[in-house]
């Protein structure tokens, strides 16, 4: 299974443009196309997973997950903030990326796993943050994920 | 959505995270990766569980109580019409309707906990 396969274009936002980490894991969240009622599930899902820990991982890059009942299959959004924003990640330094993995709490693919450990895996490609900050479009960062995650 | 059936799934799934922190790929994946303390977390997790059960309905607490301890699993999805607890096909007329969760069900053949995915 390849990464590049579980986004879309649609899912992947090269400007967001929220200030706060609440207002934007809700901009994330909004790129899956879900309804409103969904979507405010899915932020408490999302927000109780950060307050155990924050998932920004160092290096600019957070990776929001968690399983939920909106999800009736993997879903996954990208999302970058130019400027970055305080995100509480690991190693205290502003966040620009971000990678939202969300899957249903009974996944017959059973991919949720290791989506989320190759997500973890691209973002520690030493070049991957440059190359993430460098992106013009869309399609870029669908190109990118096929280069570096095969 | 059924607002008791919407505090359920967030207890089942609080449960399932603490035990997949505990023990399975996830928590492995959570320590290497996000630097979690798992023993905190899934304790975290446990608690907030417990204190969500308080805030249902007593009638609903004491079902959910009950299945949860003969299944494990109390709420599960209806997928194609089908039970994904016993696996057996829920009758059609249960899942035409508008907001197919809007009201509380439960298996006829199981008892468990219904909601109707897509």
């Amino acid at each position: 299974m390849r990464l590049r396969e579980l986004f879309t274009v649609d899912a992947v936002k090269l400007q967001l443009e929220s200030e706060t980490k609440d207002d934007l894991l809700k901009e994330l969240i909004s790129l899956l196309g879900l309804d409103d009622k969904s979507e405010a599930i899915l932020f408490k899902t999302v927000k109780r997973r950060e307050n155990l820990g924050s998932t920004g991982i160092g290096k600019g890059i957070a990776i929001p997950h968690c399983r939920s009942l909106v999800a009736n299959r993997l879903r996954l959004a990208y999302g970058r903030k130019p400027g970055g924003i305080d995100f509480n990640a690991i190693d205290g330094a502003p966040v620009y990326n971000f990678f939202l993995i969300v899957a249903p709490p009974l996944e017959v693919s059973n991919q949720y796993l290791p989506v989320l450990g190759k997500i973890a895996q691209f973002a520690k490609d030493p070049e991957v943050p440059d190359l993430l900050l460098s992106l013009e479009n869309p399609q870029a960062f669908l190109d990118l994920l096929d280069e570096k995650s095969r | 959505m059924n607002e008791q059936l919407v505090l359920m799934l967030e207890i089942q799934d609080m449960t399932a995270k603490a035990k997949e922190i505990e023990s399975g790929e996830l928590g492995d994946l959570e320590r290497a990766h996000f630097g979690m303390d798992s023993t905190a977390a899934a304790t975290t997790l446990r608690q907030k569980a417990e204190e969500l059960v308080e805030e249902l309905k007593p009638n609903v607490r004491e079902r959910f109580r009950k299945m949860v301890k003969r299944f494990d699993r109390a709420v599960v999805p209806v997928i194609g019409g089908v039970c994904f607890g016993c696996f057996v096909s829920i009758p059609t007329a249960t899942a035409g309707e508008q907001d197919p969760n809007a009201d509380l069900q439960s298996c006829e053949t199981c008892g468990r906990f219904i909601y109707i995915l897509a």
